[in-house]
């Protein structure tokens, strides 16, 4: 992007009880519950304004609306991007977890199956965060894009297992066992 | 002492670039499991024997077990001994196990009936060199031995028969494949499992697939074992992967009556990696798993920590974890493939000293695998050891006499047996009516390094071939019956051998492995006999005039000259 | 005794056993394995015992009879005929998906950080590295009046929604920086589902940049590659063209008939059979060296040498099919990545010799199968003997054999019988869809030929290709969702398209049709009665390709208006197309 990348921050502002969509060309983001807070950013210090910013970019640019909704009772991703697919107008749902795993739902698969998914979070830059907002919205229209490239880098297990593991467990304790998903307004506020 | 603003020291840039930086490093979280093995979280060892029966087990009432605890306790613990040895002081025991005068099989009937928080509470007591000496007499086969990965990125059948014959020349005793794309794996095992056998007769052949594909292969002969049958330390864990202690079992069993080789593999950092390490240290959930293992009654186990190795690699006294987890699943009497097979450091260091609690005192199989392929084609993501590490390793085994399972081997031996293999294959394929291996291939086969040295096969007619072989009912007869009748009738033979061992069993022995005479060494006529200094495995005689020789090493009779 | 009839073909090799008792005949068992080696030479010796051996099914042989096979090598080569370049980056027409705002935008390129000192109306010009919410904002904020603008990124639409008013933007300019500055430039964007007026039309062009008639003919070409674009971008570049080249291929020499006919190869498929038909029935066909189609010819008879032992210069090329297609090309001079169909000639060529090695073939399979092998006959001859036990068929009969690698005609009349091979068949078929489609997957071309098309709306339906709905009761896999598929016996199996069904199927269609339509007449036409479809009456369909869901009633079509009824074959009401060779071959025996 331009240098200096500008540095933004992002506030979820709960606006109430997350509701069934009616719209069929709207995508639902369903993020985690340590997302945006306490954790700022994914595991190779992408900012999480970048990531929503990027992910909002791609869904825009097709012409679709976004919805973003924050799941509180669990931190395992095809639990949440599902919960957000059920409740997206389009059925199609982007699921993220704060390190920055990955992926692309629907309504009528089976919890476990996605469409796409991104499981090395450490390989996930903006630009890929991009193209993950404008398939999800390209899904939602009927159109059949082709899926987002993913890398793969036989060292990142080495690099980024345990840091991984740490973020995991410590976006468990933010779980909130029984709380329903809310619905967010993801507010993005320019720095510098 | 002044410090102007913004200036390093060029030797901090200088560490700063260094490889082992490049890892992953995490401070210790015990309340969640993100411990190696010395936690206050871990239970307090105890077990309480009613009627003959387990009815509390490491602070545990029997209405409070999970079913990792039932199936412990019913199955792995021996009750009669149970009160008595768990009454043993744990440093006693420890002793025990170091001390070579207390034989194995006394150390294993203590071993029996202790319980897994005991059993953590006594190697906690013991520092890694002191687990490396427990470890030498402990391992169930006297003579060690060590396993390969051959695979391809490609999924090219004759670079895994090719990289096959090498590795099984070169000394591994086990084979292992797997596919990137999974319906191509007919091709691959048989490749595998011809390869292995030109190489040298007696290699056992696996193809890690999902568990019913893997099974039927095992049962048609064109794989000799399985080993990828994962255990988990907590019940959460386990049934997030849809199977129970007892589901893992029937399996094992269905292996055991075809009588095909098997074991099951586990490792530490599994199950806090899945966030449901229910506040246990790694090393205690692994132990679980050990003894899970024992209760099913399979004769061995992988681990040391496998795949998850960021994660113990990660905290503190990892390493020495997982050199415990070794150690523990020799005492419990089962055969030990002992890790060191997946990629998990930058640094050449630390890649080594890894190894070496297992490399020096010997494991059933040091490496499990080694990647016998360079690691770009190693389709398990990249393993510890590869290709490019061979004159290294074999350099290791002859500075510090020990026996790695490896040996140097010259080249015109290592041609011969690729050709012969890459022969063999194209030979077998013509016979079974499948896509034709081209002389072209062949040749490529002979000098090649990695896929990108291979003509590209046509993956369309090699995945119709590959369903023909399982239409088609091919099992392993029928590749022995086209080796002889094209001529590769030492090959023939060597793998009717192998098959002929399920009739017998003796495959289903503790830590059973084939001579190249096809003898099988197992710990029944193979029993580790160490008893300290001058007993037990040495390298010696024969086998160590084998490992004395290198790529270059000058005569001592002409020093103008190398020992050719 | 147990006789075994054997047809060994270019791609398979089929076996049919029979137990002959007092001259009946019972027909016991088939089986079917790839050919071994060339067709025709001692290399399907293999194949021919492994199929007689799964036939037999344990049984002993008494007897094998082969067909008298003669080695028919076939050979394809594509030639692309036709390039686009655009010259001085004078247009881009690569039309984005996304584009932002509607409307004309006429006015000077600038470089978007040199907006501020612009003058008059303005075209931002956005290479990459700029953020969209920059742009935007750098945009509003200069103080130019900017007009339009063109942008490296995807993000026409959100820097678009940013202003205060829209502007037509074209964005995902890969060569955004090749975009010549301080020129005069239009940027035209349609409403969604409609197609520019102005920057296509010549007039238009004319209008906006004031050009005089010369110069207004000299830009019609941008115009005419502009058609049917939802967004354009054309820069007033002082000689900027847009060509459509044809690429000289070389020229292929065809003789026969006494004469020599050379005919260049990119003059087009239809031109190529003109002179073919001018010069038949052909003798030879020779192409230029260090091209394709010169290469592909002298490959064909090298290989034949290698096979036969016959000196290349007696080996004749016997038949040769030309195909118009179209292969997407990337444009050169294109910025952003623009692709044309560019027109590509398929030539498939065929050459076979007389010279038979089946006596070594059938020496060798009897003493693999320890029992006495015969050359039964010629395999036109056996393909109507065999076709001739489909019910309701009588002499006089035609036969049309599908393959893989050449289309065989044959008939059978009371006088006698002719046979004649022509080149093109599966394999083509194949290629041309393959090619057409920008698939570079010869697995998926192949499902696209065998399969109907669907369009997975959800997950748990399809829409067909003939617009029925199929529910599922399982969810599908995810891997198919909104995607084109193939239906094939395994389930819905992806293509890797962005066409709609509709313009698969119809390629799929136009290929089949191209190939085998085409051949069924010209190889019907050379054993016709004086060379008339007219007076065949019956002709019986067998091999592969007549299983295939729709190639017979392309054919059937096709022969309708001559006035010729056709069918797919049944041997021994049994069997489908399949074996009527080796039926044949026993058959024939029998009645002996």
């Amino acid at each position: 992007m331009t240098a200096p990348a500008a540095e933004r921050s992002l506030t979820l502002k709960e606006v109430g009880q997350a509701q069934r969509g009616s719209r069929p060309d709207e995508v639902v983001i369903a993020v985690s519950p340590a997302f945006a807070d306490p954790f700022t950013k994914t595991i190779v210090e992408v900012p999480h304004a970048e990531v929503i910013r990027q992910i909002l970019a791609g869904i825009e640019e097709q012409g679709v609306h976004a919805r973003m909704i924050k799941v509180w009772d669990t931190a395992d991703l095809a639990a949440v991007a599902h919960i957000g697919a059920r409740l997206s107008g389009s059925g199609i749902s982007v699921g993220l977890l704060s390190r920055g795993t990955t992926m692309i739902h629907q309504r009528d698969l089976p919890r476990l199956s996605n469409l796409e998914l991104f499981p090395q979070s450490p390989l996930l830059d903006a630009e890929v965060f991009r193209l993950i907002g404008s398939n999800a919205a390209q899904y939602a229209k009927g159109e059949s894009p082709a899926p987002v490239p993913t890398r793969n880098d036989q060292m990142a297990r080495p690099r980024w297992q345990a840091k991984a593991a740490l973020l995991h467990l410590k976006e468990y304790e933010c779980i909130v066992a029984g709380r329903r998903p809310v619905e967010v307004e993801p507010v993005i506020s320019r720095l510098s | 002492m002044t410090t102007t603003e913004g200036r390093r020291s060029k030797r901090t840039e200088i560490l700063e670039a260094r490889p082992v930086n490049l890892d992953g490093f995490v401070e210790e979280w015990p309340e969640k499991g993100l411990v190696a093995m010395e936690s206050d979280f871990d239970p307090t060892p105890s077990v309480r024997v009613e009627d003959g029966r387990i009815v509390e087990l490491d602070g545990r009432a029997r209405a409070d077990f999970d079913f990792m605890d039932t199936f412990i306790a019913d199955h792995a613990l021996d009750v009669e001994t149970a009160e008595e040895v768990n009454a043993i002081p744990s440093i006693e025991i420890a002793r025990m196990l170091v001390d070579p005068r207390a034989t194995r099989d006394e150390v294993i009937a203590v071993g029996r009936g202790l319980t897994p928080a005991k059993i953590l509470d006594v190697v906690k007591l013991m520092n890694v060199v002191e687990i490396m000496m427990a470890m030498q007499k402990m391992r169930a086969r006297r003579t060690p031995a060590n396993q390969a990965h051959s695979t391809s990125a490609k999924d090219n059948p004759i670079q895994v028969a090719a990289d096959a014959a090498e590795g099984a020349l070169r000394g591994f005793a086990e084979l292992e494949t797997t596919l990137g794309v999974v319906r191509y794996a007919p091709l691959v095992a048989i490749a595998l499992q011809v390869g292995g056998q030109v190489g040298r007769g007696g290699v056992l052949t696996q193809c890690a697939l999902e568990e019913a594909t893997e099974l039927e292969l095992g049962m048609r002969g064109i794989t000799a074992y399985a080993e990828t049958i994962s255990v988990y330390g907590t019940e959460s864990v386990f049934v997030d992967g849809d199977d129970t202690p007892w589901s893992k079992t029937f399996l094992a069993g269905a292996y055991a009556s075809r009588g095909i080789k098997m074991r099951f593999t586990s490792g530490t950092g599994s199950e806090v990696q899945m966030g449901n390490a229910e506040g246990r240290s790694m090393l205690y959930l692994e132990i679980r798993c050990i003894l899970m293992a024992k209760g099913a009654g399979v004769q061995g186990l992988q681990n040391g920590s496998i795949s998850c190795i960021g994660v113990p690699g990660a905290v503190p006294g990892g390493i020495r974890a997982v050199a415990a987890e070794n150690l523990i699943a020799s005492w419990m009497d089962l055969e030990c493939a002992s890790g060191n097979d997946q990629s998990f450091s930058h640094s050449s260091m630390r890649r080594v000293s890894r190894a070496l609690p297992q490399l020096l005192p010997g494991t059933d199989f040091v490496c499990s695998g080694y990647s016998g392929v360079p690691n770009a084609d190693n389709m398990f993501a990249g393993s510890n050891f590869d290709v490019e590490d061979y004159d290294d390793w074999n350099t290791i085994q002859r500075d510090l006499q020990v026996d790695g399972g490896l040996r140097h081997v010259r080249e015109p031996e290592i041609l011969q047996v690729r050709e012969k293999a890459a022969r063999a294959l194209q030979a077998v394929f013509a016979e079974l009516d499948l896509p034709p291996i081209t002389d072209a291939e062949v040749e490529a086969a002979v000098y090649a390094h990695g896929s990108g040295d291979y003509p590209d096969r046509d993956v369309l007619e090699d995945l119709k071939g590959a369903q023909a072989v399982m239409d088609r009912g091919v099992t392993g007869l029928d590749l022995v019956k086209a080796l002889e009748r094209t001529g590769f009738h030492d090959v023939a033979e060597n793998l009717l051998t192998v098959l002929r061992q399920r009739v017998s069993g003796d495959l289903l022995q503790t830590s059973a492995i084939l001579t190249d005479d096809f003898v099988p060494l197992s710990a029944i006529n193979d029993a580790n006999d160490y008893g300290g200094p001058g007993s037990g495995y040495r390298l010696e005689g024969e086998r160590w005039e084998q490992l004395k020789k290198l790529r270059h090493v000058t005569s001592a009779e002409n020093p103008e000259t190398e020992v050719s | 005794m147990i006789v075994v009839g054997v047809d060994i073909g270019n791609s398979t090799t089929e076996a049919c056993v029979a137990s002959v008792v007092e001259g009946r005949v019972e027909y016991s068992g088939t089986a079917l394995t790839r050919t071994t080696g060339v067709k025709g030479t001692p290399d399907n010796t293999e194949g021919a015992v492994s199929a007689v051996r799964r036939a037999l099914n344990g049984r002993t042989p008494d007897l094998v009879l082969l067909n008298e096979a003669t080695p028919v090598i076939s050979g394809l080569a594509m030639e692309t005929i036709s390039e686009t370049i655009i010259t001085e980056s004078t247009m881009i027409g690569h039309n984005p998906a996304t584009p932002g705002g509607s409307g004309i935008g006429v006015g000077t390129t600038v470089s978007i950080d040199a907006l501020v000192s612009a003058t008059g109306p303005t075209i931002a010009v956005v290479p990459a590295g700029w953020d969209f919410d920059d742009v935007a904002h750098e945009i509003t904020s200069s103080g130019a009046d900017v007009v339009a603008a063109v942008l490296a990124h995807d993000d026409a639409v959100l820097v678009c929604n940013r202003l205060r008013t829209p502007i037509p933007v074209v964005d995902e300019v890969g060569a955004v920086e090749k975009v010549p500055l301080g020129m005069l430039a239009a940027v035209e964007v349609a409403p969604p589902g409609r197609t520019i007026r102005t920057l296509s039309d010549s007039y238009g062009l004319a209008s906006v940049f004031g050009l005089d008639p010369d110069q207004t003919r000299q830009v019609s070409p941008v115009a005419r590659a502009l058609t049917g674009n939802r967004s354009a971008v054309v820069v007033r570049t002082p000689s900027g063209d847009v060509t459509d080249r044809r690429i000289p291929v070389g020229t292929l020499t065809l003789t026969g008939a006494g004469k020599t006919q050379r005919v260049d190869v990119d003059a087009g498929a239809e031109e190529i059979m003109a002179t073919l038909a001018r010069v038949q029935p052909l003798d030879d066909a020779t192409g230029e060296p260090g091209t394709h189609v010169g290469g592909m010819l002298a490959q064909v008879r090298d290989t034949m040498t290698d096979v036969t032992g016959q000196p290349a210069a007696e080996i004749r090329i016997r038949d040769v099919l030309a195909v118009d297609t179209v292969v997407p090309n990337e444009v050169r001079g294109g910025l952003a990545g623009e692709v044309a169909l560019e027109n590509a000639v398929a030539l498939a060529a065929m050459v076979r010799t007389s010279r038979s090695r089946m006596q070594v073939v059938a020496d060798q399979v009897a003493e693999a199968l320890g029992c006495r092998a015969e050359i039964g006959g010629i395999e036109g001859e056996m393909a109507v003997r065999g076709a001739l036990t489909t019910p309701g068929t009588a002499v006089p009969i035609a036969v049309l054999d599908l393959g893989g690698g050449s289309t065989d005609a044959a008939l059978l009349t009371s006088e006698g019988s002719s046979a004649v091979h022509v080149a093109g068949a599966g394999e083509l078929v194949t290629k041309l869809i393959d090619s057409e489609l920008a698939l570079d997957d010869r697995e998926q071309a192949e499902a696209v030929k065998r399969y109907p098309l669907a369009k997975v709306e959800s997950f748990f339906h399809v829409r067909h290709e003939d617009g029925t709905v199929q529910f599922f009761a399982e969810p599908l896999p995810s891997h198919v969702f909104a995607r084109v598929v193939t239906m094939t016996p395994e389930g819905p199996a992806p293509v890797q398209t962005r066409h709609t069904v509709d313009h698969v199927r119809r390629v799929r269609r136009e290929a089949k049709r191209k190939v085998f339509a085409v051949n069924a007449l010209r190889a019907l036409r050379q054993v016709a009665p004086q060379g008339s479809l007219r007076l065949l009456d019956f002709v019986v369909l067998l091999g592969g390709s007549a299983l295939d869901f729709e190639i017979p009633e392309l054919i059937a079509d096709a022969l309708a208006p001559h006035g010729v009824v056709c069918g797919i074959g049944n041997v021994h009401g049994t069997e489908g197309p399949r074996n009527a060779v080796a039926s044949g071959l026993v058959d024939a025996w029998v009645s002996r």
